[in-house]
């Protein structure tokens, strides 16, 4: 075998496709990953506007009240002090179920999909 | 499902600047459309890098999740398949990093000669070379399986290889160069006449 030959066997070599592949359906599968994946971010947003607006709608309840009828938004306030273990730890169950509805479970049933 | 065969055949004929405006659009048909396009040039890189076919299928995900989510960062400096192949040598590279060993990344070339095979066939036969050659191109070192993929299988220029792997156009020339006269330098004795340089007459020329 002469130089130029064994040239042009190993340029061909070269050129010749790995043997490395991917599933017939893969570009679905990456896109449904892609979707789900930007899926769980929208719901997480969406939970976040959702705390967002209710933290803003009891700021500005408040700063009504606080205008109207100081005597109450007191007694509130007393109330919340004096129960503040049992009032945060209903905050923090509200909190988690909304979370886990909005976010936590939508995910793990997309994963369990998946798999 | 008519709608969808024929949104299929609407992205199918898609350029692939609008190609990107619809996916930024949200049509995920367009974007799955992108993902068969340039798969297999994902899958010639990621594969050559790390070289393993279980995880192949994970990385390239990866890539094309790399892809989907900075699209819109895309500016039309280089060609799709440019950036989309820097994507994929840098997931790949990160991957090598975290899961391989680090002197993969950089042997020298008497390693490399050493983790070549030598050919034992008597009678070398063409198939066997090809087989051989292709067996060998696996246990080069990893910059020069990039190059020779980039450069030969998937045909970049010099300067879309220095975009994609960052390294200078000089040294992406002599990998490609010094990855040939490793395998020559394993050939040499199938060759009649005595023409080929060694390795070391060519790693003293560059």
């Amino acid at each position: 075998m002469n130089h130029e030959k064994l040239e042009s066997i190993i340029e061909r070599s070269f050129k010749t496709e790995p043997d490395y592949h991917l599933p017939d359906n893969f570009a679905q599968m990456a896109t449904s990953r892609v979707v789900q994946r930007s899926q769980w971010l929208t719901d997480l947003f969406e939970y976040l506007y959702l705390i967002a607006i209710v933290v803003l709608l009891l700021g500005a309840a408040t700063g009504t009240y606080y205008l109207v009828n100081k005597e109450l938004l007191l007694q509130i306030f007393a109330f919340i002090s004096g129960n503040a273990v049992q009032v945060a730890m209903v905050v923090f169950i509200l909190n988690f179920i909304l979370f886990a509805d909005r976010v936590l479970l939508r995910l793990l049933f997309s994963r369990w999909n998946r798999t | 499902m008519q709608h969808f065969s024929a949104n299929c055949c609407q992205t199918s004929s898609m350029n692939d600047a609008e190609l990107i405006n619809q996916i930024l659009n949200g049509n995920m048909n367009a974007f799955t459309f992108l993902v068969t396009r340039y798969q297999k040039l994902v899958v010639h890189i990621t594969g050559r890098l790390i070289q393993r076919q279980d995880e192949l299928e994970d990385v390239c995900q990866d890539v094309f999740m790399k892809v989907y989510q900075n699209l819109g960062k895309y500016r039309n400096e280089c060609k799709l398949s440019t950036w989309i192949a820097t994507i994929a040598y840098n997931t790949s590279i990160n991957y090598l990093r975290k899961f391989k060993k680090g002197d993969e990344i950089n042997p020298d070339d008497s390693t490399a000669l050493r983790n070549l095979t030598d050919f034992n066939s008597v009678d070398y036969e063409k198939a066997d070379l090809y087989r051989y050659i292709r067996e060998q191109i696996e246990n080069l070192p990893v910059q020069y399986r990039t190059v020779l993929t980039l450069f030969h299988l998937e045909e970049f220029s010099y300067q879309e290889i220095e975009q994609i792997t960052g390294m200078p156009e000089g040294t992406v020339k002599s990998y490609l160069f010094r990855a040939k006269a490793l395998l020559k330098e394993k050939l040499k004795f199938v060759v009649d006449n005595n023409s080929l340089k060694t390795v070391k007459e060519i790693s003293n020329e560059s």
